[in-house]
């Protein structure tokens, strides 16, 4: 395997994963996800000898999300499989229980019918780690506007969700 | 939500201010109600977000890709270690003997390095701290939501040790909250993490930080620092003998 190859892979891999669940979470459909991923990688794989430091994670990321939106304009939605029909992928969750999976669709289901801006900021924040900064930079925003959407993604959760909480 | 700072509330609790901003930040958080009421409502909803799914590429996907990078890079199928049980016996066995390894708990040597990295990681990215605060009440509720563990802290100021904020990090691949102290120039780091009946290493010695490790409860403490051995030492008679 040549170097360039190597070192896509050692820097790309870990973030295989968070770059998943982005895709997936802003399209609502395994399929699309798939796509998209494959899409997002070889881009990246293309655009790698222009890839000057900086975070690997938030780059993929910002990759991830441009193909979603070139996906969305190419095939103007499949409108997205009902979570219910998905095969839930749980993490290390060791109880199983019904309870745990109901809770644990609910919640599933009230972040996927978050609008579209929120719901990027919500992911990118809760469940990938990234600061303000970064998110700004993913999704092509102000900070300010950054700022006031997790906010209101936050509040509109906190009215959905509340007997989740 | 009526307080007209509530974003900046918000900023402080996400570990987006720093320095006098965030000092400032908490000073407001302390003497409002609405900020207060807004802190807990968060830290709930980021707990309750922890129960939400996280999507993982499939082996396929992986294997896919694999193939697409061939193609891309003209050359016949190589051997990428991003296929993992997709392709064939040898390497479904391997993965299978990686999934075993993941649940054992960690060695002893596998611990001291990965606290002893995980510090060093921190001190040299400038990433110490997520949630800046000298106040355990901001701190503890902090770590709860989102290391998923709710580790004792206290702040001993007093007897020298100053808690300057808080962190998520890991620990050999297990999630561990991290509170933050200072003492004159040097950084003392208490780390937490789930017990999983690991056997705890000696205190030790490793490329000049000291660390110590014990159980308290459920949960697993390891602290580390550069500090002189009689500060490391009162630091973790202090950290030992915390009660709720």
């Amino acid at each position: 395997m040549d170097d360039r190859r190597r070192r896509f892979e050692a820097q790309a891999l870990p973030h295989l994963d968070a770059a998943y669940n982005l895709a997936r979470w802003l399209s609502r459909s395994p399929v699309d996800a798939d796509d998209i991923v494959q899409d997002a990688m070889l881009r990246a794989f293309r655009a790698f000898d222009g890839f000057r430091g900086g975070d690997m994670k938030a780059w993929l990321l910002t990759i991830v999300r441009n193909c979603w939106l070139s996906a969305g304009k190419a095939t103007k939605r499949r409108g997205h499989t009902p979570l219910e029909d998905q095969e839930l992928v749980a993490e290390g969750d060791p109880e199983h229980s019904a309870i745990q999976q109901g809770t644990r669709r609910r919640l599933d289901a009230l972040v996927a019918q978050l609008p579209e801006e929120f719901r990027e900021a919500l992911i990118l924040r809760e469940m990938e780690d990234m600061s303000y900064r970064e998110i700004a930079e993913i999704t092509g925003t102000p900070i300010g506007t950054v700022m006031s959407r997790l906010a209101r993604a936050r509040a509109l959760l906190r009215e959905t969700a509340r007997d989740c909480l | 939500m009526s307080c007209e700072q509530h974003l900046n509330t918000q900023s402080y609790l996400d570990g987006e201010l720093d320095g006098t901003a965030a000092a400032a930040a908490e000073s407001h958080l302390n003497s409002c109600a609405d900020c207060q009421a807004q802190a807990a409502a968060t830290a709930d909803l980021s707990d309750a977000l922890r129960k939400v799914t996280r999507y993982r590429a499939s082996d396929i996907l992986r294997h896919k890709l694999t193939k697409q990078l061939d193609r891309e890079s003209g050359r016949s199928p190589a051997k990428s270690f991003w296929v993992g049980a997709a392709s064939g016996g040898g390497l479904s066995a391997l993965a299978a003997g990686f999934a075993l390894f993941l649940l054992l708990p960690p060695t002893a040597a596998t611990l001291s390095q990965s606290i002893v990295d995980a510090h060093t990681a921190a001190l040299t990215g400038g990433k110490t701290i997520m949630v800046a605060s000298s106040n355990h009440h901001t701190v503890k509720p902090w770590l709860a939501a989102h290391a998923g563990i709710s580790p004792l802290v206290t702040d001993f100021a007093d007897q020298g040790f100053v808690l300057t904020g808080g962190r998520t990090d890991e620990v050999a691949g297990m999630r561990a909250a991290v509170a933050v102290y200072r003492h004159g120039n040097h950084e003392v780091e208490l780390f937490t993490w789930p017990d999983r009946g690991a056997h705890l290493p000696e205190s030790a010695m490793a490329k000049g930080f000291r660390t110590a490790f014990w159980k308290m409860g459920d949960l697993d403490y390891a602290a580390v620092s550069d500090v002189d051995a009689a500060a490391f030492q009162k630091f973790v008679g202090l950290a030992k003998a915390q009660r709720e």
